[in-house]
């Protein structure tokens, strides 16, 4: 240390400097200190670690909703007390006038980038948002009235559960609630659920997680059980994002995490989406091209299946995902079978073909290695079928035709995936798509691997690319089986007939898309191109029928197979 | 007058500030970063305070720990020196909010000296020249013809998403101003996918030259000289004087009112510099204004004999100005040169290390900012530059014999610096000659021409 002689102090008399009141905040995540004004630009998110700040009604429903289009609903309900609890009268009374909020959640209807919604907003400041008479009453009030009024409601979560202070009353309030929502569900109204930091207990388990599409904050705690009393019951530290959103989305409870600067703009595209179109008329072919096309542009060339088989799996064939990407507009992807996971293996949400909404779902393959980690290389595990179909009864509901991309060696052969009943999710998908009341379109774009295929398959129509295959097992299978020699493959797919060609001659599939060659991402518009054009045929064909002639035609079809 | 300043940097510009504050029987309070635990200012300050970690986003340009560190330390201004957080309107309005004087202008006036479109419209209104040319758009060679015909050939052809020379040309008459335009045109298409181009007066051989002003909160404004910065490695200035050797008194007058003007025109307060490109036929342009102390300010104290520091800080307190511009006098030539921690022969890279063994010289008119010490470790987190040595002579022969001199004497063991560098281009004929321009380092240092130089005056 180099020694210095200090300046000779002096006393200070100037006016000390002092943070006026109101302009610090301190993160309660990092502890650094934030000039407020740069939190509200952030949205109300700590701009040092990315913390999302729990926040009042009045900056979420500003946040959110059209400036001036809020009109609040069933304000200044009487007090409900039913265990006479000590002072609690005098607690909310107390509340309402230091918070300026007429109870823990407010209801009302507004436009969100102009669509029109329900919203109701929970305040955790108003005992924890925890939920009794008036907090369910003004909810159920809400969803009815949408339902009457054919309005998609949108609720954001927050809430400690149901309100000690009102007892069994409280607990009733989650069936109130839940049985409101249904009648809204059953009228083919949308609900979006936004849980928010913390959504726990009575909530949780009733309107929170009902949302025909459930989105979170960033970083959200959300849970059925907190997790203090989870820790104490199982004497465990629970790990480091535990119940948080993104456990909550890898775990496939929720569609997606959505960033708080992109909540409004989603809210309006989700809706958007859900808004009744007459799609039989945006859906035009072009009346020039017959449909004598298609074996037009077939190639001419002399192709070996084996040759085939390995076209069907070259790693630069476009995917499900570069298909929709090129095909549909504002693709949006929703995630989860609600259960158990997330499955890489199988992708699907809505986009639009010509302005009609459409559900897409599709087996993904990845491209690289880690890619193929996330993607299990296509194998779908059951939680992917579960979620596929979860979004095609979501598009019944709808009214929204399903188009499905099929491209997987099979269904994942995995301990975990017999675990969890792969047999039963493939059987249910056969099962239940047999009747759907909307148009379903399978397109076969690579490897169509057997049952894990069937189960993304049982379509109005099936297609196939050119030089996709279908199979009851794979060469290799095929050939060890029957002949105990797994390089006698190129035989065996000779043998096996899992061209396109071969099967359109067996009746099995409808159409074959041309492609060309190579069939990789430079060409991959020239190929999007034409399976666009053939989609919008297919829709036009089927969208005018009604949904008993489609389950009709899909029956029949398998019926004669 | 303030009792208590804290600092809110680091380096030599810290331990210039906190010279200032003892002499004026301030105290001072130093903020330094983890990895600044030994440094000098650490040292010297009356009070330190840790900040935070070496990266300077975790200290020296975060904002709220400074603030908390004066709020701690009930200091009741804050220095920002230079770079960090000396331009940034937000951390002066902060101050000001928390009833903590910045020493500098108000955040408006950084803001609006900051924006650069801003400040030149600014500057237009007032009557400043600029340089001529359009900041609209241009797409038609036709189009750009005119714009060229207006402000006067030469003109720089310039493509919006411009860099690295690409998409830029120089027209020099009417003739080939068509081929020119089309050729930096596709270029800009080719490399950038974008074909905005932008049309300016072409500045031949410019000299770097910038003016000294002091504003009180009063509206009183002084210049005080001005410097030549010509002598940059792009853009980054290496030596400066004053006075500088293309001015005579008649220009000199001009451009110092001119910068008034400009300081005026901005309702500016404290000390700050207007940056003047000058032509070869000695016309002057507006660049942009440095709303902050700069690096070369020692040069201009030199001349005029005036603590720019301490005029800062009495300012910031409120006070006026107490001298007139007729009690300003240029008297002498001052020259200072940046001494970097750096490697010429290695594209001038970066090379922090331990100073095993520090001379520096002194004498009569030999000045240096430093922050250097026998055994002081150089932390590779922040700028380069270690230390600067001013010297003052009578003339600008004097000036330039007593700098060699004094860099002879320099003796910075441990480390790599610019020394030998500044050295040649204090030897070099066209630097002797006084005809530089910005273009001198890569004209003559940078194209393999230099040689071997042995001039003497």
């Amino acid at each position: 240390m180099l020694k210095f002689k200090k300046t000779s102090s002096a006393l200070l008399t100037g006016k000390e400097p002092e943070v006026p009141k109101g302009l610090w905040i301190k993160c309660d995540a990092c502890g650094e200190l934030l000039y407020k004004e740069d939190v509200k630009q952030n949205h109300y998110v700590c701009y040092k670690c990315g913390k999302y700040f729990r926040i009042t009604t009045k900056k979420r429903l500003r946040m959110v909703m059209d400036k001036g289009s809020y009109e609040k609903w069933e304000e200044g309900m009487e007090c409900k007390d039913p265990l006479g609890y000590p002072e609690y009268q005098e607690k909310t009374k107390a509340l309402q006038e230091k918070l300026g909020i007429d109870e823990a959640v407010t209801c009302g209807k507004g436009t969100i980038h102009g669509e029109p919604a329900v919203v109701c907003v929970c305040d955790g400041r108003f005992l924890m948002g925890s939920m009794g008479y008036i907090v369910g009453e003004k909810i159920t009030r809400a969803v009815e009235r949408a339902t009457r009024e054919k309005l998609p409601v949108i609720i954001f979560t927050c809430s400690g559960g149901a309100r000690m202070q009102e007892g069994m009353v409280s607990l009733m309030q989650m069936a109130k609630t839940s049985a409101a929502l249904k009648r809204h569900s059953n009228a083919g109204l949308l609900y979006i659920s936004v849980l928010t930091d913390p959504t726990t207990g009575g909530v949780t388990a009733s309107f929170a997680m009902l949302g025909d599409i459930i989105l979170a904050e960033p970083g959200a705690l959300v849970g059925f059980a907190g997790p203090r009393v989870i820790e104490q019951t199982i004497r465990q530290k629970l790990p480091e994002g535990f119940q948080r959103a993104e456990f909550l989305l890898e775990h496939g409870l929720i569609d997606n995490v959505v960033e708080r600067e992109d909540l409004k703009e989603t809210l309006a595209k989700l809706i958007a989406m859900h808004n009744q179109v007459e799609p039989k008329e945006a859906l035009i072919p072009n009346r020039r091209k017959n449909s004598a096309r298609l074996e037009e542009r077939k190639s001419k060339e002399q192709v070996s299946a084996w040759e085939r088989v390995q076209r069907a799996r070259d790693k630069d064939r476009p995917g499900a995902l570069e298909y929709i990407q090129e095909i549909f507009t504002d693709f949006t992807e929703l995630h989860g079978d609600r259960h158990f996971a997330d499955d890489g293996a199988i992708a699907g949400g809505i986009g639009y073909l010509d302005g009609c909404p459409v559900t897409v779902i599709g087996q993904q393959k990845g491209k690289t290695t880690k890619e193929n980690i996330t993607r299990n290389f296509g194998m779908p595990s059951p939680e992917g079928y579960r979620k596929a179909l979860r979004l095609m009864k979501q598009a019944q509901k709808f009214h929204r035709p399903i188009i499905c991309f099929v491209d997987t060696p099979g269904a994942f052969c995995g301990m975990e995936a017999e675990e969890r009943g792969q047999g039963e999710a493939i059987a249910r998908n056969l099962f239940e798509m047999s009747d759907l009341t909307v148009p379903v379109l399978s397109i076969v774009i690579g490897e169509g691997g057997s049952g894990g295929a069937l189960a993304l398959a049982v379509g109005n129509e099936v297609w196939m690319m050119e030089n996709a295959t279908y199979t009851i097992l794979s060469p290799e299978g095929f050939a060890s089986i029957m002949w105990k020699d797994a390089s006698k493959a190129p035989e065996a797919a000779e043998q096996m007939g899992v061209t396109a060609q071969e099967l359109k001659e067996l009746g099995l599939i409808e159409k074959i898309i041309p492609e060309a060659q190579p069939a990789n991402p430079k060409n991959l518009a020239k190929i999007a191109g034409i399976m666009q054009e053939e989609i919008r045929r297919f829709l036009h064909k089927y969208l005018p029928l009604d949904g008993q002639q489609l389950a009709q035609q899909r029956y029949e079809r398998f019926r004669n197979m | 007058m303030f009792q208590k300043i804290l600092i809110a940097n680091r380096g030599e510009i810290a331990v210039r500030i906190i010279r200032a504050c003892r002499e004026m029987g301030i105290l001072s309070v130093a903020v330094y970063s983890e990895a600044d635990r030994e440094a000098l200012h650490t040292q010297l300050a009356d009070e330190a305070i840790c900040i935070g970690k070496a990266p300077v986003s975790e200290s020296y340009l975060n904002m709220e720990r400074i603030l908390s560190a004066a709020i701690a330390t009930k200091s009741q201004a804050i220095h920002p020196g230079f770079g960090f957080l000396s331009e940034n309107e937000h951390f002066a309005d902060m101050c000001q909010s928390c009833g903590i004087a910045f020493i500098g202008p108000s955040g408006d006036i950084i803001g609006k000296m900051g924006n650069k479109s801003q400040a030149r419209l600014t500057m237009m209104e007032a009557g400043v020249p600029v340089v001529p040319g359009t900041k609209e758009p241009v797409y038609e060679w036709k189009q750009g013809l005119e714009i060229a015909e207006d402000v006067g050939y030469p003109v720089m052809i310039k493509a919006s998403s411009g860099g690295g020379g690409k998409g830029m040309r120089i027209a020099r008459d009417a003739g080939e101003f068509e081929n020119h335009f089309r050729l930096a045109q596709q270029e800009s298409l080719h490399a950038f996918g974008d074909d905005t181009m932008y049309i300016e007066k072409y500045i031949e051989e410019p000299r770097h030259i910038e003016i000294q002003v002091l504003a009180d909160k009063y509206g009183k404004v002084l210049w005080l000289g001005e410097r030549d910065c010509s002598i940059q490695r792009r853009h980054q200035k290496m030596l400066e004087e004053s006075p500088s050797a293309a001015i005579t008194g008649e220009l000199r007058q001009r451009m110092g009112q001119t910068a008034v003007l400009a300081a005026k025109a901005a309702h500016y307060e404290n000390a700050g510099t207007i940056e003047f490109l000058l032509d070869k036929n000695k016309n002057f342009y507006f660049m942009e204004m440095n709303t902050r102390i700069q690096v070369e300010h020692p040069v201009t104290e030199m001349v005029t004999g005036i603590d720019l520091v301490k005029e800062q800080i009495r300012i910031a307190a409120g006070e006026h100005l107490q001298m007139n511009q007729e009690d300003i006098v240029l008297k002498g030539h001052a020259i200072e040169c940046r001494i970097n921690a750096e490697d010429p022969e290695k594209n001038f890279m970066p090379c922090p290390g331990t100073v095993k063994d520090l001379h520096f010289p002194g004498g009569n008119g030999v000045r240096i900012e430093s922050a250097l010490y026998n055994g002081y470790r150089i932390p590779a987190f922040y700028d380069s530059m270690v230390a600067k040595v001013i010297v003052h002579g009578e003339n600008r022969e004097d000036a330039v014999r007593k700098m060699r001199s004094a860099l002879g004497e320099v003796v910075v063991d441990g480390i790599t610096t610019n020394l030998d560098f500044q050295y040649d281009i204090l030897n070099h004929p066209v630097f002797l000659s006084g005809n530089t321009n910005t273009h001198f380092i890569s004209d003559y240092f940078e194209s393999q021409e230099s040689g071997e130089i042995n001039a003497e005056i």
